[in-house]
């Protein structure tokens, strides 16, 4: 049995240019959602996503688009019209007039794990200490000693992350419309930022990051992804009038 | 698409757009949720799932953080032997990670590379082409 598959929302007027068949839009009033059909059952988690992230890069091109949560699937065409674009009709064209000419840009900070560690040990006398109480002693014999000094150091790593995060947040953010941390995505992770910037601005932002990554260069990596889809700033306002969702 | 933009000094690495998992964490659980919708299921959605989530509060965790403290400035090859097998039999079928780095990252299991799924990369190639040139001028810096 053929199920939906809903990947987002355009506006109506919009004629994206969808690479392959199987995507096409369900247009109802102002808005449309970028849907394809697919059997029910026999997916693959990382082929859909890869198409999903795909579509949705391929309608950003040309046109303001609000994802809809990955592996969202509806019974036909006529759900997708009656429990999805006309009770949410108002607020949809609300959001798409509200990111017009905006994108995400996405900045991750990695850290250089050695520099890290090293920092760690040099400001905390109890890791340093502990840190020699186990070295050179057999693995079993220092078992819960490493134990230990792995917490220590991983609320460290915790409290560093958190002050470096907040650092590249507050750095960018005079740069966004709007700006929020994400959870760290790696163990390496050192910062990832979401922030909302207008199309016109992304050179700028780019160059910022590019600032801000010299200055940090041997302790953390920056990289910087996008232009994306508003993946970070789309749902709040629809949550509001509807269910709240994390 | 997500271009991982690069300086010429090097200062932003990751240097090629390694596609999608570079993006998994910011695709997944973000965009509009419609009430009546049905989660669709899909063949190996949990090890998406808990890819793009880290979990650092584990006896594994701890142990590689404490021999990547441990091994600064010695640089002894065996340092780390033994460890691995110590942290398997630890970890209930959880984490499948070994040591490497202490921070090394997840995304190799998820098989994001290659020959995981049959998608292509054609038109995600495209897209970046696409997307760069709608904004060319920002990557030369």
């Amino acid at each position: 049995m053929s199920e939906v598959h809903v990947y987002g929302v355009v506006p109506a007027a919009a004629q994206p240019e969808l690479e392959g068949d199987e995507v096409r839009l369900i247009a109802h009033r102002k808005i449309a959602a970028l849907v394809s059909d697919m059997e029910r059952g026999d997916a693959r988690a990382v082929t859909v996503l890869r198409t999903h992230w795909r579509v949705l890069e391929e309608a950003s091109a040309s046109t303001t688009v609000l994802p809809v949560r990955f592996g969202t699937v509806m019974a036909d065409d006529r759900s997708v019209v009656e429990e999805f674009l006309e009770p949410s009709h108002d607020a949809i064209v609300a959001a798409l007039a509200e990111m017009a000419g905006k994108v995400q840009l996405t900045v991750k900070g990695f850290y250089e794990e050695d520099a890290l560690m090293a920092g760690i040990v040099a400001r905390s006398p109890a890791i340093a200490r502990l840190r020699e109480q186990v070295r050179g002693v057999p693995e079993a014999a220092s078992y819960y000693k490493r134990i230990e000094l792995g917490q220590r150091v991983a609320a460290e790593v915790e409290r560093t992350r958190e002050q470096d995060a907040e650092g590249v947040l507050e750095r960018l953010r005079p740069l966004a419309i709007d700006a929020r941390l994400e959870p760290p995505s790696t163990p390496d992770s050192a910062a990832n930022a979401a922030f909302l910037v207008e199309e016109s601005r992304v050179g700028e932002f780019g160059k910022a990051v590019a600032g801000l990554g010299r200055e940090l260069a041997g302790r953390i990596r920056l990289q910087l992804i996008g232009p994306l889809p508003p993946y970070s700033f789309t749902g709040d306002q629809l949550a509001a009038g509807e269910r709240a969702w994390a | 698409m997500a271009v991982a933009q690069r300086s010429g000094g090097g200062y932003l690495e990751r240097p090629a757009p390694s596609g999608l998992a570079d993006v998994i964490d910011i695709i997944l659980d973000k965009g509009l949720v419609i009430d009546a919708y049905v989660r669709v299921s899909l063949i190996g959605i949990e090890i998406l799932t808990i890819d793009a989530r880290i979990v650092i509060a584990s006896v594994d965790t701890y142990l590689r953080f404490a021999e990547a403290v441990g091994r600064l400035n010695l640089q002894e090859a065996d340092q780390s032997q033994g460890l691995p097998e110590l942290m398997e039999n630890m970890t209930e079928g959880g984490s499948k990670s070994k040591t490497r780095g202490a921070l090394e990252g997840v995304k190799e299991k998820v098989g994001l590379g290659g020959g995981d799924d049959d998608d292509d990369d054609g038109g995600r190639q495209k897209t970046r082409t696409r997307r760069r040139s709608r904004r060319d001028g920002d990557e030369d810096e």
